[in-house]
């Protein structure tokens, strides 16, 4: 078998693997109420800090609430906030990118530097700062992680924008008299959306990532609602009796992350080629 | 070089100020917050009234900034809303730990991306190149708290060989100061390393595919210094350049080590000014760990330009 192949179909092998694991997390998060043995938010004061049994696979909390349904019910959070912020992100990255591409001049250096500008705050600083004055509910949360992500969307579409330009098809839309927002909506838009989609993917698994951050740092979903992080967070408080308490949602957040890494990645090789290495 | 010099920090000082704004704006996006969520949601008008009387808020946005912008130049970062202490004083004690930690997480992660990443180059497509991209592939998924989480379980908990937080100053005791980093650092040195490990692969094997090289080879230079003095050299030069934004995003993480392992660093004083909603410690802060992030990027680019003679003489390189 030749390197390629073999290369190829381990990679391919990755972008399988990597949807499997996002579908498992996308499934779990929509059927939550039927894949989980228990409500999430279900006391038992008898059971508190019980391990891994028959009746509760993975043990239970502080308050005697199956781990396992809550590991179950926290994807649902992780999911709606990591859509919310990337569709924020996507959204206003596409617009701002495309603008500064399309108006080119002072528009495109003003737009541009601002986008600099945010991209060399370390994220969670920034996301932690907006939440100050935002207020710290899951809500803003999203919006923190979606303005966190805009400079990176904007630079993309920016670059594949200016790329699209120089093709033939968007002189000749120029040529015959078409308005700007037509040929930025029909002819340059269609073909910037493949790669911004496939860093889509990429900033999911990121936007999982700083979600739970935050819920650990609790600034984001609050308890009683479930989060990866604040699970982890009160886990911590349980380290030496219930040490699933801080590996079940942590391996549940590893996994989702990994998944949607995988993916990210594995699509990017298979739509960019160029971008293997 | 000294132009070089000149220029990078022209381009600092103007970025260092548009941050400010940036964070000065983030922070007071919505009007009257800051007296709202020092003083909770029972809070009378009258008593947010005086709040905001007491501190300055009750001006234009524009003459608070400037008047913080003011004192901050002077070295006043403002006064805590909580205990009325200058927060200036309290960054600088806590300076020493926060760079301390960065600075032991940014060397392990150095000290595993460099040498695996050449090494997973070298064997591109063996087993030796497959394990090490799947260890970065798995160390870049693991959230650096949850692997602090386990640090804590392993070897504070279960082998009780190193403490699960507390601070010792370096001078005070080498080597308890030692016990007491090692955890936080790895748990964002080891999660910092997979960006850095597979950017260290794929420059390297950029490297060695160049002309260059080859030409080495083909003179009979002998590997080793083929690698060492061609190839290792120049793929240094992109990698320090994504090694200064993984920088920034290590210390964004020091956020939550600091936390985690009740380190008294900058980190944990952010998240003092959150919880406490104590904006100008917030805001001092917040503008410090930017400070040192924004310092980094222009010393990192600036040996990258060091390490390029291209950059320092654009005009010869051009012709």
């Amino acid at each position: 078998m030749s390197a390629f192949a073999d290369y190829s179909i381990r990679r391919h092998g990755l972008l399988t693997l990597g949807g499997v694991i996002v579908a498992a997390v996308i499934i779990s998060a929509i059927f939550a109420p039927w894949v989980a043995p228990y409500s999430p938010y279900d006391l038992d004061v008898t059971l508190m800090l019980e391990g891994p049994s028959r009746a509760h696979w993975l043990g239970t909390d502080e308050v005697g609430r199956d781990v396992l349904s809550r590991t179950i019910f926290a994807a649902q959070i992780s999911v709606k906030v990591a859509l919310f912020a990337v569709a924020v992100g996507l959204i206003g990255g596409t617009i701002i990118g495309m603008l500064a591409a399309y108006c080119g001049g002072p528009v495109d250096t003003v737009l541009m530097r601002l986008m600099e500008l945010l991209f060399s705050f370390p994220a969670i600083l920034l996301a932690v700062v907006l939440m100050a004055s935002l207020g710290t509910n899951v809500l803003n949360a999203m919006l923190a992680i979606g303005i966190i992500f805009i400079p990176g969307f904007a630079r993309l579409a920016r670059a594949s924008t200016l790329s699209a330009m120089q093709q033939q098809y968007v002189e000749a839309a120029r040529s015959i008299g078409m308005s700007h927002s037509r040929i930025i909506l029909r002819e340059l838009l269609p073909n910037v959306v493949t790669p911004l989609l496939v860093e889509a993917a990429v900033a999911f698994a990121y936007a999982v990532l700083l979600e739970s951050a935050l819920s650990f740092l609790g600034l984001g979903a609050q308890p009683p609602d479930p989060s990866w992080g604040n699970m982890l967070n009160t886990g911590r408080g349980f380290m030496a009796q219930a040490p699933w308490l801080s590996i079940v949602p942590g391996l549940a957040l590893f996994l989702c992350v990994l998944g949607f890494n995988l993916l990210g990645d594995g699509l990017r090789d298979v739509l960019d080629p160029h971008l293997r290495d | 070089m000294a132009r070089l010099l000149f220029t990078r920090l022209a381009l600092f000082v103007p970025t260092l100020f548009a941050a400010s704004i940036v964070l000065f704006i983030a922070i007071n996006v919505v009007p009257g917050s800051a007296a709202r969520s020092a003083l909770g949601v029972d809070a009378t008008p009258q008593a947010i009234m005086r709040f905001e009387a007491l501190n300055g808020l009750n001006r234009p946005l524009v003459v608070q900034y400037t008047d913080w912008l003011g004192k901050a130049l002077h070295g006043d970062l403002g006064t805590s809303f909580q205990n009325r202490v200058p927060v200036a004083p309290e960054i600088v004690r806590r300076l020493p730990t926060t760079l301390e930690l960065a600075l032991l997480a940014f060397l392990i992660a150095n000290a595993i991306a460099l040498p695996l990443g050449a090494l997973a180059a070298l064997r591109r497509g063996k087993r030796a190149d497959f394990a090490i991209s799947a260890l970065a592939t798995v160390l870049g998924a693991i959230p650096n708290f949850w692997l602090a989480t386990l640090l804590v379980l392993v070897f504070s908990l279960h082998l009780k060989i190193l403490p699960a937080g507390g601070y010792t100053p370096f001078f005070e005791s080498p080597w308890k100061n030692f016990t007491q980093m090692v955890l936080p650092a790895l748990s964002l040195g080891l999660v910092s390393s997979a960006l850095l490990l597979r950017i260290m692969r794929t420059t390297m094997l950029d490297v060695l595919n160049s002309d260059y090289v080859r030409t080495a080879h083909a003179k009979g230079a002998p590997e080793r210094i083929v690698v060492m003095r061609h190839a290792l050299r120049n793929a240094l030069i992109p990698y320090l350049t994504v090694g200064a934004v993984e920088f920034g995003f290590l210390f964004g993480g020091v956020v939550i080590i600091e936390d985690i392992f009740r380190l008294p660093g900058i980190g944990s004083l952010v998240l003092v000014g959150i919880i406490n909603r104590d904006y100008p410690v917030l805001l001092g802060s917040a503008l410090v760990v930017t400070f040192i992030v924004l310092t980094a990027n222009m010393l990192v680019d600036t040996c990258a330009a060091l390490l390029d003679p291209r950059q320092l003489r654009p005009r010869e390189a051009g012709r």
